[in-house]
Formats: structure tokens, C-alpha cells, sequence
């Protein structure tokens, strides 16, 4: 089967006063219908540049980005009007990212305006009430201002918003972090009811660990804009092969009182990604560096059946793999 | 074990054009010497109010103290003159805020701001001030030479160090937390715990730990009060809320979050919204979400009763529903 979406050795530097901010360094991955890929990494490794230079929001530096077969980075811009009636995108922040001057169902009617999909005016109320229904939005709201509305009913909108053209495709950009969790749970049922449904494609950014064990199919680790490790979601988490994979993971706060805990606390902070050294990024963090690891990029590689770590000495540091 | 803070009755309300906002309403809450009780709730329950209570520093207007007494060792803080409780702020109870970039004064660095503290508290010259930040920042990890630059020159995760190390320049007896790492990465966030749990150790410091997170909870805190609508709803020593879980709300939250350890195909999540504090329902806060709810829940206020073994719970039917459930 055809990937829906292929990219390769994509590239987002953005310049800035000191040389380069190396936001997403050589990252490749690809994504089938219906599957969710989750992206996890801390604030600043690029998860969010990712997702915006995926959609075209912002230009690649380099690689390229297959989308049923057109290429992101080079169509035209009417071509890629299109694309994007495909591919949509849920924002992090619903209290910012809807205008509190319209209506809930001027909101969800936009889309619809901008890529002239209705024929009259009944046609396209009639898709925002569909819309309303879909998302778990009641009819009552329909004249409400977002202000009136809790983040729950908001980040709903956006979701609406985010299908009204039928996509195949949604980047979800931290799509549950501002809520509550009781509020969390319902949005992330939600998001995969309507992925059964219409056979959606997800790729789910966030920080939150559990919530991307739960809700990915496969999921990339980042740190400072280049991929670590990728696999199977539950692998992942039970197989973490990659020493920062490895922190992450067991810095997760479990909910149990019996649960054990074997914390491998990581010293340090994130360095900064303008003008990176050359080697490893997690290098300065890693307990295993050695010069060899501040010196040469490893490469990410197949360590077992679908499952990459890009790390020098993945077969030394974990006994399983040998 | 001596308890350092007792809350009896507490109720806090905003006023404001719209109504009245009951934003803390009756609270009971004892914080014993040397433990950590955490406050879970979430947003708008109340969590945070609670917190500036015990400080006395809920806005007013709109904010009043309807009622109740906060005894730090058998003294009234609210009866208390603005003097006298100036004096045990940030000495014998300070407060870690939520926001690490908010809390410090961009145009003062960070050694002038600790050394602020600790010189408005305690008899000594500037240079002992001085060295006395300077000790609590290498205590949460930071080197001596910072001590001169800006607050926008450290990271998040070191300026909720200063932070911290704020707050305990003093050897406070009782620490009021407020999500102190909600706005850190996991790894930043597993980091400043530790430090907060040792350091808590160390100095015999008792703590009110305000979070959303259970993960945290069952981490950190000896007991823990669960809030809901301004109620402490449930409460208990950790082992009782994560293994007798007893009100519906409290199992409601265990069953909105997604868990590591076992699959899940759809998450459980408590339907329905927060009632508005303004206009709270009649009976029991949590009825019109509850699956549990019958007549009686929206007639009467339940009582908050007790368990057993200080296992209490504001519920009807806590015990007839039998909700009493082995998680693990």
C-alpha cells in the first residue's frame, strides 16, 4: 500500500541573528491511511515546526514531502489550496486560535467560504449543523461567541473547523494539553470516533506521554529537531532502546502507588539548536557519550522490525538487542 | 505528630457584578509536621483560592473570607494584623507559583530577589543576604556565578529552581506549592520533584501540594483531598484513595486518564462540565455528572462522613453503591 503521506530528509532552519536555528534536522517517516503517528519531544525539539512545514505553513529548507503522490514543497499555489482541503490542522491553544468575533457556526462556516464548496447559503448551514452534530456540539451553541464557550466545547470547534472539507489527514497540534483531563478524555475519544468513521490519518503532537501511548499507532521521539527513536507505539514503551527514550519514558509520573519506580533522572537542559555541534544532539545529556558520539551524527537504523534508534551504541547499551 | 495547619470551615467567595462566586466553600484540612498533603482538582475547583487563603492574599476586592479559621500552630491567620502576617509570609509559609515566568521581577536578577527575601526576614547585613542566595542556589543546582544575571537569562526549568529556592531561603515550616511543575517538560519536571522531595526531607518541611496530576500525587504526597465545586470531596492517606477509592468524582478522574501500564481501547471520561461556581447546583455538587445519582443527591447536601480509619468522603451512597474498587 501507498504511504498517504511520505517525507524525507526533511529540513526547516530558520535564520536568525547568531547562524541557524536547526528546527527539524533530516527527519523522514511515513504515514498509512487511517494510522496515527504520535510525535512526542520537550518544548523546543520541533515538533511543532514539524507539523506546520508538513501542512506548508511555513516553507521546508529542504527534503521533500509526498502527499498522495504531489510533492508539498513544490506545487503551485493553487494546487495547493487543494491539498490543503486534504490535509487540515487542530491547534494546541482554542482560546487564540478562533476569532471571538464570530459565531460558532460562522466559525465552522468558514472553511466551507473559503474553498467555495457550498452552492447557497441552506447547503452550507445545513453541513455546519452536520458538522456541529459530528463533533458533539449542540445546536444551542450555534450563535454563541467562543468567549461563552469552555475550552472542551472550543477545542470542538476547531475540530469541526479542521473537518469540514473532509480530510484524509490532521496534524493535531498538542490538542488536549490545555484542557482538563476529564475534558481530555472526551476530546481524545472524540478524535478517535471520528478517526473509525472517516478512516482519518492523525499525526498527534504532544508532550504527554500517556496520552500519546494511548491514542498513536507509531510514535517518533524528537529531540532538538531530529528523530531518536521510532516504533510501534507499546514497543516503545516497552522496548525503549535510545538512552533519551529511555529518561523520558521513566520520568513519567505513574499513577500508582505500586508501581516501581526506576527513575534514570536526566542532568541538564536542552542545549540550543542554533548552530548545533556536530555529533549526537543528546550528546551533552547522555550517560554512554563518548568522543565518537560528539563528533559524527549516527544515522537512524532498523535495530529491530520496524523500530529505529538513531544512537551509536544502541547494541552495547541494551543487552536485548545482542 | 503535631499538626502545623489546621483549615476548619473555610469559605471563600468572589463577589463580582454578575453574583456570587463560591469559590471555597466549608473546607476542612489539617496539615501534619513533616507531610505532604496534595490538593487535587480541577480547574476552577478552588485549589489555588485555598492556597492564597492561608496567606491571607486573596484579592479583595472581589475576593472575601466569608468565614472560618486557618490555625497555623493554634493562631489564627486571619484574625491576625498585616503586620504580623507579613512577617510569617515567605518566612515560616511561602508559596512556589505556578508560573515560574511570572513570579520573578524581570528587572532585579536573581540573587537580589533571594537575597530580598531572606534580608526582609531575618536580622542580617546585606553581604550575609547575599551569601545566603547564593547558598540556596547552588542547594537547587544552580552555580554561584548566576546569581547575577536576569530572570529571561535561565531556562524554565531554572527559573523554577529560583523559584524555589525563594521559597525556602527562610526554612519555611509549611510550603504552599501551587503546580510547580505544570509549566515544565517531563524531564525538567522529574528533576525539580526530586529536588522538592529531598529538600523537603532534609529541612523537615511540611508541604500543600496543589496539582492535577495523580501521577504526581501518588509520587510525592502522604495525603491527599480531592476537590470538586470548592468542596474537598474526598480525602485520605494515599493508599486509601488509590486502592478504596470511595467518591465518584475521585474514581471518575482515575478513569479520565490514559494509563501506561494497561490498554485501553476508549478512555472513560466523567461527562458533563464543572457546574459554574456562580450558580452551583442544589444538593450535591457533582450530582448532575454522576452516574451513581439518585432523589436524594439533588435534594440534600451530603455530609462528609467518615470510612474509616480517616478515610472521608462527601458522598449518599459511598458506601451503598459499594464503589469500593482495587485498582492495580
Amino acid at each position: 500500500m501507498a504511504s498517504l503521506l511520505e517525507v524525507k530528509n526533511l529540513k526547516k532552519y530558520f535564520s536568525v541573528s547568531k547562524g541557524f536555528l536547526h528546527a527539524v534536522d533530516d527527519i523522514s517517516f511515513s504515514i498509512e491511511e487511517g494510522q496515527t503517528l504520535g510525535v512526542v519531544g520537550e518544548s523546543g525539539c520541533g515538533k511543532s515546526t514539524l507539523g506546520r512545514t508538513l501542512l506548508g505553513l511555513i516553507p521546508a529548507t529542504d527534503g521533500t514531502i509526498m502527499f498522495e503522490g504531489h510533492d508539498v514543497t513544490k506545487v503551485s499555489r493553487r494546487q495547493r489550496k487543494e491539498l490543503q482541503k486534504e490535509m487540515q490542522f487542530i491547534f494546541q491553544d482554542p482560546f487564540s486560535s478562533l476569532d471571538p468575533r464570530m459565531t460558532v457556526s460562522e466559525l465552522i462556516a468558514e472553511p466551507l467560504e473559503v474553498h467555495h464548496v457550498c452552492r447557497n447559503k441552506k447547503e452550507r448551514q445545513q453541513r455546519v449543523t452536520e458538522l456541529m452534530e459530528t463533533v458533539g456540539l449542540a445546536e444551542r451553541f450555534e450563535k454563541s461567541y467562543p468567549h461563552e464557550l469552555d475550552g472542551g466545547r472550543r477545542q470542538r470547534i476547531g475540530i469541526a473547523r479542521a473537518l469540514a472539507m473532509n480530510p484524509k489527514f490532521i496534524i493535531c497540534d498538542e490538542p488536549v494539553s490545555a484542557l482538563d483531563v476529564s475534558i481530555q478524555a472526551q476530546i481524545l475519544n472524540l478524535l478517535q470516533d471520528l478517526q473509525e468513521s472517516k478512516n482519518l490519518a492523525y499525526i498527534f503532537i504532544t508532550h504527554d506521554l500517556s496520552v500519546v501511548r494511548h491514542i498513536s499507532d507509531r510514535i517518533m521521539v524528537m529531540y532538538l529537531g531530529c528523530m531518536v527513536e521510532m516504533s510501534a507505539s507499546k514497543e516503545l514503551f516497552r522496548y525503549p532502546l535510545h538512552p533519551y527514550t529511555k529518561g523520558l519514558i521513566s520520568a513519567i509520573p505513574i499513577p500508582s502507588i505500586y508501581a516501581e519506580k526506576k527513575r534514570v533522572i536526566m542532568q541538564g537542559e536542552l542545549v540550543s539548536p542554533i548552530n548545533p555541534k556536530p555529533g549526537c544532539r543528546f550528546a551533552p545529556r547522555c550517560p554512554y557519550a563518548t568522543d565518537k558520539c560528539r563528533q559524527e551524527i549516527p544515522v537512524a537504523t532498523e535495530v529491530m522490525p520496524g523500530h529505529l534508534v538513531a544512537c551509536h551504541y544502541v547494541k552495547e547499551i541494551n543487552e536485548t538487542l545482542n | 505528630m503535631d499538626t502545623i495547619l489546621e483549615i476548619k470551615d473555610l469559605t471563600i467567595e468572589y463577589v463580582t457584578e454578575e453574583g456570587t462566586i463560591h469559590a471555597v466553600n466549608h473546607i476542612n484540612l489539617s496539615i501534619e509536621e513533616g507531610k505532604t498533603v496534595g490538593l487535587v482538582g480541577e480547574t476552577g475547583s478552588g485549589k489555588t483560592t485555598t492556597a492564597l487563603g492561608i496567606l491571607n492574599l486573596v484579592p479583595s476586592p472581589p475576593g472575601q473570607i466569608v468565614s472560618g479559621e486557618i490555625l497555623y500552630h493554634g493562631e489564627d491567620l486571619l484574625k491576625m494584623s498585616k503586620g504580623d502576617i507579613q512577617l510569617i509570609r515567605g518566612a515560616d509559609i511561602s508559596m512556589i507559583f505556578q508560573d515560574p515566568m511570572t513570579a520573578l521581577n524581570p528587572v532585579h536578577t536573581v540573587g537580589a530577589q533571594i537575597a530580598e527575601v531572606v534580608s526582609l526576614h531575618q536580622d542580617c547585613s546585606k553581604e550575609e543576604a547575599w551569601n545566603r542566595a547564593e547558598e540556596m542556589l547552588e542547594l537547587v543546582g544552580i552555580t554561584r556565578e548566576r546569581s547575577h544575571e536576569y530572570p529571561h537569562q535561565f531556562s524554565g526549568g531554572m527559573k523554577q529552581r529560583v523559584v524555589i529556592a525563594m521559597a525556602l531561603a527562610c526554612n519555611p515550616t509549611l510550603l504552599l506549592a501551587d503546580e510547580p511543575t505544570t509549566a515544565l517538560d517531563v524531564t525538567i519536571q522529574a528533576q525539580v520533584l526530586e529536588m522538592i522531595n529531598e529538600l523537603k526531607n532534609r529541612l523537615n518541611t511540611s508541604m500543600l501540594l496543589i496539582t492535577h496530576d495523580l501521577g504526581i500525587v501518588a509520587e510525592t504526597c502522604d495525603n491527599v483531598a480531592i476537590m470538586y465545586a470548592g468542596e474537598i470531596v474526598e480525602y485520605g492517606t494515599l493508599e486509601q484513595m488509590f486502592t478504596r477509592t470511595a467518591h465518584p468524582y475521585t474514581l471518575g478522574l482515575f478513569e479520565s486518564i490514559p494509563r501506561l501500564d494497561t490498554d485501553t481501547n476508549r478512555l472513560r471520561p466523567i461527562p458533563g462540565l464543572m457546574p459554574d461556581p456562580a450558580n452551583l447546583p442544589k444538593g450535591c455538587a457533582f450530582q448532575p455528572r454522576c452516574p451513581y445519582a439518585q432523589e436524594k443527591c439533588s435534594k440534600e447536601k451530603p455530609l462528609t462522613r467518615d470510612l474509616g480509619e480517616g478515610h472521608l468522603v462527601q458522598c449518599h451512597f459511598a458506601k451503598e453503591i459499594g464503589i469500593e474498587k482495587r485498582r492495580d
